[in-house]
């Protein structure tokens, strides 16, 4: 914990327009299935981007790619100033921890309850905490999605809705500098969205974290996203805040402000 | 010179289970050590079999004796039944029938609940919470399955002898000190050593087997049962393999 | 996490318990194979070891005392066994005592057993040669089985013979009429009689046991290569050779002895009994009386040890039950 702190101190110290996640002339293809075709994307400190493209586009590739889930053909992807591909699987481990992701499939440990699929990451990599602690955080991170009360449940006795939220408690729990978020709102009634919106910028401003948001949700994008990313045929289509692509007249662009 | 498809694919799995057991040689043995998760898997692999593979056992022991009475009082030699017995429960089938019952109770979890965590993402959001899932998952099982066989197989052995005691005393009248010790006069340790190390290999391909088949488990859930399926399959004709591989060793070293 | 505690000392309990089982065995299997404890070595000499392998079990009159340690080949005709034994026994062993291989049971493992020779001989060292005896084969039983049947046959015919003999010559009766010998005598025609009659019998029951064998029947092939039976079946047969050889001598001394009678009366060289007391003459007599019974007595022991014996049990009262 300590360690994380430290870091956090320092890039406080840092320039605040300093590039936490740059990614260059990024490839990835399925066999014959060109997913990814040179993408390119910065995002900065304490940056909301929102990447919004058809579904079947790449985008739950393209964050795959970034966490080192899948391995891109070719291009390189700089996260924190580091590159990835350099990376020891240690090293890989480590700066793991300092990256969020949600899951579109939310991911829970069907095994285990709500706490420990909380406390799982704790207990690997901030293992000073005492149970107390320990405790006290998942608490806080439930309250923050407004599931204090399923604690103790396992995540076959939650709702879809409740288990995006338990999924996105545990991408926040290790208090990450980098977030990618997979949908985080689909499959929630428009005020639980809502909530999880703001969540989403209260945690870009309380800790000055960058968050890349994959989302089909406009309510969503508009409330959290800084600027948005068009991902459309493999790569960075357009790019810009709400109100510039609303009135960008590109019909590829157009037809998901409509 | 093109295989046909279905060598192809035995060819394939072969292959894969061998950079997979290789896999688990180059990660399993290095830091950091799941601890808390191997003894977990233990308890579950191990101490949660008991009951079935006791249970098994016992009857095993028991039909066993009763199936080799009538032909051994055609020969006169009644008296020869807990040798027989003994033998035949500490060398083969002991071993074997509890790797079998162990692959059908174990692989099958294994490979399920590896075959599920893996269709769900959640081996995935293992590797991305900086936990190296190999490790964590695999690893763990893998060694518990192969730390755990053996003594299940020596409980086993236990119970199935008890078993056999049973079985004569329900047509016959021996007494339990007797009894033990003709199983233990007719045993010795080339019976009893090479049976006890066969046990962990059977354990590590149950193990394996499974941890390979979940942690490859393709998509959908069908995959899943898929998996588990084949992971049953698999690690009990290994077993068979295997225990055609001991006995020719033993043989070999002359420990027969 | 307190069932996580829980847990854990159930999964210990579990281990424990298997290690427990193991450490037990392991003492158990370990308490007959000399693995553990002190022992010191002995070695014999065979021309052939029929098998035997190291590990094999080594026994001091019938007691399971040691193992087969090594089997080496000396020369073409001589192979060497080192025996381990329990250091406990070297109190007991004697450097004049018989090693003899035979077989363990019905499934045949080899064991080596040392005899006793009971001949005051200084008690063997490590590294001592004991004395062998040859084992019975199989095929070397039913061998002596097949001739000593005939031999059986012609003694029990001759056992008759002589009983006849006595009964009839009453020349003989007058002469016996006093003293030891005469009571003797009797005691023993009653003896040779019985003996006679088991003989018969056992010449019968051995006919039926080769015959079968012959036609493969049951399972007494396997049966013959326990050894009890071996060993009691081969002191039977010894016994009534015994028996007929005494006879024979008997038979001659009779033979002698009235022959001597009638030329002594004829003669005229005083009175039969004075002859009698010829002291030569009536040890000789007496003395193959007593063989006589000797003989007899241990035949008739092998034979009742032979019918105890569990395995042909069975097969001795289908026997009686045929002869009903
Ligand atoms: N592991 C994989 N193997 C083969 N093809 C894949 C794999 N993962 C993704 N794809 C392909 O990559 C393309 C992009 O998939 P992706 O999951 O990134 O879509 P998406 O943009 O996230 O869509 P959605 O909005 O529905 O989640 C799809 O055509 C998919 O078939
Ligand atoms: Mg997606």
């Amino acid at each position: 914990m300590e360690q994380v702190l430290t870091i956090k101190q320092e890039s406080k110290v840092l320039e605040v327009t300093e590039n936490v996640l740059v990614i260059k002339s990024l490839y990835k293809s399925f066999g014959e299935n060109h997913v990814l075709a040179d993408f390119n994307l910065e995002l900065r400190k304490g940056e909301n981007v929102a990447v919004l493209g058809k579904s079947g586009s790449g985008k739950s590739v393209l964050i795959k790619c970034i966490i080192g889930l899948l391995v891109p053909d070719t291009g390189s992807i700089n996260v924190l100033g580091r590159n990835i591909e350099e990376l020891s699987i240690h090293e890989m481990d480590e700066l793991r921890t300092k990256i969020g992701f949600l899951f579109q499939s939310n991911a829970l440990y069907d095994s285990m309850t709500v706490r420990e699929n909380l406390e799982f990451p704790l207990r690997r990599h901030w293992i000073k905490l005492s149970a107390g602690e320990r405790d006290k955080k998942v608490m806080e991170v439930l309250t923050n999605v407004g599931l204090a009360h399923t604690v103790d449940m396992m995540p076959v006795e939650l709702s879809g809705g409740m288990r995006k939220r338990i999924a996105l408690a545990r991408t926040l729990i290790l208090d990450p500098e980098i977030i990618l978020y997979d949908e985080p709102t689909t499959g929630l009634d428009p005020i639980t969205g809502k909530g999880i919106s703001t969540l989403i910028k209260e945690m870009g401003e309380k800790y000055n974290t960058s968050a890349l948001i994959i989302s089909h949700d406009m309510s969503c994008i508009r409330a959290t996203a800084d600027r948005i990313v068009m991902l459309i045929d493999g790569r960075c289509y357009a790019g810009g805040t709400y109100e510039e692509l609303r009135e960008n007249k590109d019909p590829k662009v157009k037809q998901f402000f409509e | 010179m093109p295989l046909p498809p279905t060598w192809q694919q035995f060819l394939d799995e072969a292959g894969g289970l061998s950079r997979f057991t290789g896999r688990f040689f180059s990660q399993g043995f290095k830091p950091r050590y799941e601890i808390t998760e191997l003894l977990r898997q233990c308890y579950i692999i191990g101490y949660k079999s008991l009951p079935l593979v006791g249970l098994t056992g016992f009857i095993m022991g028991l039909v066993l004796t009763m199936q080799l009475r009538p032909s051994l009082i055609s020969y006169g030699a009644e008296s020869q039944l807990p040798a027989m017995v003994g033998i035949a429960v500490v060398r083969e089938i002991g071993p074997v029938i509890t790797a079998l019952i162990f692959a059908g109770k174990i692989g099958s979890s294994i490979g399920a609940e590896l075959g599920s965590m893996k269709v769900t993402e959640q081996i995935d959001a293992m590797e991305v919470s900086g936990t190296n899932p190999f490790k964590y998952l695999v690893v763990t099982r893998v060694m518990a399955a192969t730390l755990m066989l053996p003594v299940l197989v020596i409980l086993s052995d236990a119970i199935s002898l008890y078993g056999s005691y049973l079985g004569i005393n329900i047509k016959g009248v021996i007494s339990m000190d007797l009894y033990f010790k003709q199983v233990f006069d007719a045993l010795s340790f080339d019976d009893f050593v090479p049976a006890f190390i066969k046990t962990y290999f059977f354990g590590f391909a149950v193990g394996m087997v499974g941890c390979f088949k979940g942690f490859n488990s393709s998509k959908g859930t069908e995959g899943v049962g898929r998996s588990a399926n084949s992971a049953v399959v698999v690690s009990s004709v290994l077993i068979f393999i295997l225990d055609l591989l001991a006995v020719q060793i033993t043989d070999i070293l002359g420990l027969n | 996490m307190a069932k996580r505690a829980i847990n854990n000392v159930k999964l210990g309990f579990f281990v424990l318990a298997g290690l427990l089982i193991m450490i037990f065995s392991l003492y158990m299997i370990g308490k007959d194979t000399n693995m553990f404890g002190s022992n010191y070595t002995l070695k014999v000499r065979f021309e052939n070891v029929h098998g035997l392998t190291s590990g094999n079990n080594v026994r001091y009159s019938g007691i399971q005392v040691g193992t087969v340690k090594r089997v080496k080949i000396l020369s073409d005709t001589l192979i060497e066994v080192s025996m381990l034994i329990d250091t406990k026994m070297k109190q007991y062993i004697h450097k004049n005592d018989i090693v003899s291989m035979s077989t363990d049971g019905l499934m045949g493992n080899r064991i080596l057993n040392i005899t006793p020779a009971k001949d005051g001989s200084p008690l063997a060292e490590n590294g001592d040669l004991l004395i062998t005896k040859k084992s019975v084969s199989t095929d070397e039983m039913l061998e002596t089985l097949d001739k000593t049947n005939k031999n059986i046959r012609d003694i029990s015919q001759e056992l008759k013979l002589t009983v006849l003999k006595i009964n009839n010559s009453s020349a003989l009766w007058k002469l016996l009429t006093e003293e030891t010998l005469p009571d003797n005598l009797r005691a023993s025609s009653f003896s040779i009689r019985k003996a006679a009659a088991n003989a018969d019998g056992m010449v019968q029951d051995l006919h039926t046991i080769i015959n079968d064998l012959r036609a493969g029947k049951g399972s007494l092939g396997s049966i013959l290569t326990d050894t009890a039976i071996a060993y009691n079946l081969n002191e039977a047969v010894l016994s009534i050779q015994q028996v007929g050889n005494h006879a024979d001598e008997l038979v001659r001394e009779l033979d002698d002895l009235t022959k001597g009678l009638k030329s002594d009366v004829n003669s005229g060289k005083g009175p039969a009994h004075a002859i009698l007391k010829d002291s030569t003459l009536v040890i000789k007599l007496n003395n193959s009386l007593s063989n006589i019974e000797k003989g007899t007595e241990a035949f008739n022991q092998n034979m009742e040890a032979l019918k105890h014996n569990f395995l042909l049990r069975g097969y001795f009262k289908r026997l009686e039950k045929r002869k009903k």
